[in-house]
């Protein structure tokens, strides 16, 4: 079968149906009328016939031909038919030429073609009939015309016609706007679609200021698609980021490979410049390492491995294992454990993360200075803070340096990926990572801040 | 010689990794399939595997799996990428396995298949005399050639987990997680600088160093002949 656009189904199924509606009810509506008018018309004329027999009846066998044909000439609009015949059928007065054959199973009044004497170029006419038998073995034929009858419902039949015309067109014209509106509205997100396969990810579709279900839709759509441009740009982001961030040491590497390969003269040369060239891979290493597992902490099913933890000892261990390093650079380090609850987590990611922030506070804070890890409770919450005698992280930069390969300081120091990580771990645990509104303090506050994870 | 079965489908990979064995002093027999593995292992006198997980014919997990219900005790480094740690992997370390993320380094490797073959003194001695050192963990002190070692309760624990493992690799991440229990790559040296203090109260003026750094990120604790 022909089908020229699918968009033109719905136009045709709106129209069709409304159509299909209209001439349902137009079908009704002169069923109706026709039983109610044809019931009421018979009625009438039944009643007519019978008084016409019950009159001849009384009249006296001599005067009743005459009576007929006063009663004859009385009807102008020449609807009656009236007629008497003897007891062998032969017909004594009247405007019928002979008696109708009886339908079988008569009643009272019967239809059936007449032959008329008196109507000109009229052989047959239609007629409601009744045969009565009179006392002296005549018959009276009486009956009605029915010809009015037929041209009511006839104009009946053809007004419901006429109307039903422009009901249709109507119904198709409903049909075709409701469905062209349909299509465009389909259209409008069909080519939004096309445009987003193709790679523009900055369209958004229209959404009136009080919206129908399908403008409710659209603006589901529209805020999917902030989602998605967020995450696209969040992901192309990270390769630029990554492919820059390892391109510098790789450069640095390939250069100084190359000037050793020229320089170096003895073993101890060339082991020299090959140590400097692991020590460059290990760092490339190191980032790649820090990468995967900022990817692996971002998969929530690391969730279902946590566990009771005691922060006094977690918090305890990360001084003790920070200690000496904080005394070979001058700095001391002050551990402040308070009693908190013991909350839900994983040890390992924990101790990590307040390492990475014990480690980032004795390299960027004063020399000589202190670093103080305070383990704390608020308001039943347990709070690990850490701070250094430095300004910390500048307010302005705040909310990058948790991005990744964002560098406080462009000194070279770290790739960047510290905070991140702390960032991705605190965030794995549903906790929640704070600046301190001056001076460098981060706090680490312990609470389930999302919904508890499936187990 | 020790003989270790090599599971990795890539050439590259395998080749670097058959090589650090070989130097170390092991046997190698390479194979890049499931089945090819299996095989060997039937086949007898492999001391420890090491196993891929994604092969050509297959995920390594299932191997050791088959083996292990076929009764074969045989040690097994489970080479996991990282990003995909998952609880099977995890689980390993309960049963006697052991694995490592890539990419890792040739050292940590070699350290933890030296792990694997020669299970550390676990007996639950109280009283460790090894060449010149004295360790009485339950008094908590340290001696050296009659020398009171003035250590630090974990100083002494860094020490004992390296007298149990004479002559072999132990790394940063071996220690941070068996001696202080977290299991993570640490991003600065403060391993070293406990190893360097530990190392500084061990070896006094003119004796032998008993801990020796390996380039990378590895020590040894050598028995002084």
């Amino acid at each position: 079968m022909f089908r020229p656009d699918p968009r033109t189904r719905a136009t045709w199924r709106w129209g069709g149906a409304l159509a299909a509606i209209l001439i349902l009810q137009s079908l009704v509506l002169a069923g109706i009328f026709w039983v109610t008018a044809n019931g009421n018309h018979r009625r009438a004329i039944e009643h007519t016939l019978l008084d016409d027999c019950g009159f001849f009846a009384l009249t006296p066998p001599a005067e009743r031909a005459e009576e007929l044909r006063e009663r004859l000439a009385r009807d102008i609009h020449r609807e009656r038919f009236l007629a008497l015949f003897d007891a062998n059928g032969r017909r004594i007065a009247g405007n019928v030429a002979t008696i109708p054959d009886l339908p079988p199973g008569t009643s009272a009044s019967f239809v059936a073609p007449v032959a008329p004497t008196e109507l000109p170029g009229k052989t047959s006419d239609v007629a409601r009939l009744t045969l009565c038998p009179l006392s002296d073995g005549t018959r009276l034929l009486t009956g009605m015309d029915l010809d009015d009858t037929e041209e009511a419902l006839r104009l009946t039949w053809q007004s419901l016609l006429l109307g039903l015309l422009p009901g249709l067109c109507l119904a198709l014209g409903v049909g075709l706007v409701a469905g062209r509106r349909a299509a465009r509205q389909v259209d409008a997100v069909r080519l939004l679609t096309e445009r987003i396969v193709s790679g523009d990810l900055a369209q958004r579709l229209p959404v009136p200021a009080r919206p129908d279900s399908f403008g409710l839709l659209c603006a589901h759509i529209n805020s999917m698609l902030d989602q998605l441009q967020m995450l696209v740009a969040e992901v192309r982001g990270i390769g630029d980021d990554i492919a820059h961030q390892l391109r510098t040491p790789l450069t640095r590497l390939r250069a100084g490979l190359e000037r050793g390969l020229r320089e170096a003269e003895d073993r101890a040369g060339f082991e020299a410049v090959i140590d400097r060239g692991l020590a460059e891979i290990d760092s490339l290493l190191g980032i790649v390492a820090a990468l995967l597992r900022l990817r692996e902490l971002e998969d929530d099913e690391r969730r279902s491995r946590f566990a009771s933890i005691d922060l006094v000892r977690l918090v305890e261990d990360a001084c003790d294992l920070h200690r000496p390093a904080a005394e070979d650079r001058g700095i001391t380090l002050l551990c402040e454990c308070a009693r908190v609850p013991t909350i839900e987590g994983d040890a390992s990611l924990l101790f990590e993360a307040v390492a990475n922030l014990i480690d980032n506070a004795m390299k960027f804070g004063p020399p000589n200075g202190t670093v103080t890890v305070r383990l704390a409770s608020d308001a039943a919450v347990p709070t690990i803070t850490i701070a250094d005698e430095g300004d910390g992280v500048p307010a302005a930069e705040r909310s990058l340096v948790t991005q990744r390969f964002y560098r406080g300081r462009r000194d070279g120091v770290g790739a960047g990926l510290g905070l991140a990580l702390v960032k991705a771990i605190v965030d794995l645990h549903g906790f929640a990572l704070y600046f301190a509104a001056c001076g460098s303090a981060v706090t680490i506050r312990c609470a389930r801040e999302m919904p508890a994870p499936l187990r | 010689m020790t003989q270790i079965l090599l599971l990795e489908d890539d050439p590259g990979t395998a080749d670097e990794i058959r090589l650090e064995l070989v130097a170390a002093g092991h046997g190698v027999a390479h194979r890049s399939t499931l089945a090819a593995a299996a095989e060997a292992v039937r086949a007898g006198g492999i001391d420890v595997l090491i196993v891929d997980r994604q092969l050509p014919d297959g995920e390594g997990l299932d191997l050791i799996a088959a083996l292990r219900s076929e009764g074969f005790r045989t040690p097994a480094l489970v080479l996991s990428a990282l990003g995909s740690l998952d609880d099977r992997v995890r689980g390993l370390r309960a049963g006697g396995d052991d694995y490592l993320p890539k990419p890792f380094a040739l050292v940590e490797l070699i350290a933890r298949v030296e792990a694997l073959l020669r299970r550390p003194d676990e007996r639950r001695d109280t009283r460790l005399i090894v060449g010149p050192l004295d360790l009485d963990l339950l008094e908590g002190k340290a001696r050296r050639a009659g020398r009171p070692l003035d250590l630090l309760p974990r100083e002494l624990k860094l020490l004992d987990y390296l007298v149990r493992r004479p002559g072999r690799i132990v790394t940063r991440s071996m220690l941070l997680q068996d001696v202080w229990g977290y299991n993570f790559e640490p991003n600065s040296n403060v391993v070293d600088v406990h190893i360097g203090r530990l190392r500084r109260k061990v070896d006094g003026e003119g004796e032998p160093q008993l801990i020796r750094n390996v380039r990378g990120q590895g020590y040894i604790f050598d028995v002084p002949a």
